[in-house]
């Protein structure tokens, strides 16, 4: 067995085996398989519960994963976002030695949470330019609430600051 | 509707995220779709030995209680019942039922038809250059219950 605490660098690993076999492509390949194979659940909670679907889907996953984050919902504005100033994988990937992270590792993240929202409406952005630092925000909008651009950070500053609420 | 913040630290939880037997499972199935079967092997035995090469240098070193205490950690970490009977010469893994298993048939999903091989071709690679080798005795599909036997090999 491998322990799912082991599990990021085999992840890894698996997108760098699949490169060296049939380049990019293959890789993306793979992460399309992957979100319409592995993501239904986040699929049904949005579908069920909208925005708030994202935020229970990540919920349990970055607790699961023991991330150091901030993740704000704005129902009536129609915004979702996390900051992840810590990601535990990514972190983990970076600290392993033994094995060299696959070139474009965060890029899954990007393609799989987006391919699951877009077609059920939603916009959808990563920003991975600090994912050198195990760091990135992603955010999640509803168009129909008048937004057709990504928040900025300070569009949750009335909320900031109100943990738990 | 209220805005809604949560805040949380790593030390705010544990790092076991246990979905990841899942992903790996479908990694695993779609390798086995696309490229076949020995790609899995080759897959899961390229990152086994490179991931694990501190444990194939402890069992160089100190034997199979490395391998032993390895499985007794991990199957901890993961709430695995599992039987270890261990010598000098040969260590007995008996697993009542793999976790990753019962995690993924609890949550509905799929595991792949070589998911096995996180068990024998991972093994393999970590005994590879080793005075050491690994024979799958037993194996339950349904479950991931499983009988293996390291041992030093007479060569």
């Amino acid at each position: 067995m491998i322990s799912c605490t082991d599990f990021i660098p085999a992840y890894s690993k698996l997108f760098q085996f699949l490169e060296a076999r049939g380049g990019r492509e293959a890789v993306l390949d793979f992460w399309h398989y992957l979100s319409d194979n592995f993501l239904g659940n986040l699929k049904r909670l949005v579908q069920e519960h909208g925005l708030h679907g994202c935020w229970l889907y990540w919920d349990r996953t970055l607790t699961e994963e023991a991330a150091d984050f901030t993740m704000e919902l704005d129902e009536e504005a129609g915004r979702f976002r996390i900051t992840v100033h810590r990601c535990p994988s990514k972190s983990r990937l970076l600290e392993c030695r033994r094995l060299q992270p696959y070139h474009d590792y965060c890029g899954h993240c990007d393609v799989l949470y987006r391919r699951v929202l877009e077609p059920l409406g939603y916009g959808y952005l990563l920003d991975a330019s600090r994912c050198g630092e195990a760091s990135c925000s992603l955010e999640v909008w509803d168009p129909k609430k008048g937004l057709d651009v990504p928040a900025c950070p300070e569009a949750f500053a009335s909320c900031a600051g109100a943990p738990g609420e | 509707m209220a805005k809604q913040v949560s805040r949380r630290t790593a030390a705010d939880n544990e790092y076991l995220h246990k979905d990841f037997h899942g992903a790996l499972s479908a990694g695993i199935e779609y390798l086995h779709q696309r490229y076949g079967a020995q790609a899995v092997r080759d897959y899961l035995g390229e990152f086994a030995a490179a991931y694990y090469a501190p444990l194939t240098a402890a069992l160089r070193l100190e034997g199979l209680v490395a391998i032993r205490d390895h499985l007794a950690h991990m199957y901890q970490l993961e709430s695995g019942k599992i039987q270890l009977t261990c010598s000098d010469d040969e260590l007995l893994l008996e697993v009542e039922a793999c976790p990753a298993v019962a995690h993924m048939r609890r949550h509905g999903y799929p595991v792949a038809r070589l998911f096995s091989e996180t068990t024998r071709a991972v093994y393999e690679a970590i005994c590879r250059g080793t005075p050491f080798k690994v024979q799958v005795l037993a194996y339950d599909e349904s479950s991931g219950g499983s009988v293996v036997r390291f041992y030093r090999s007479p060569q």
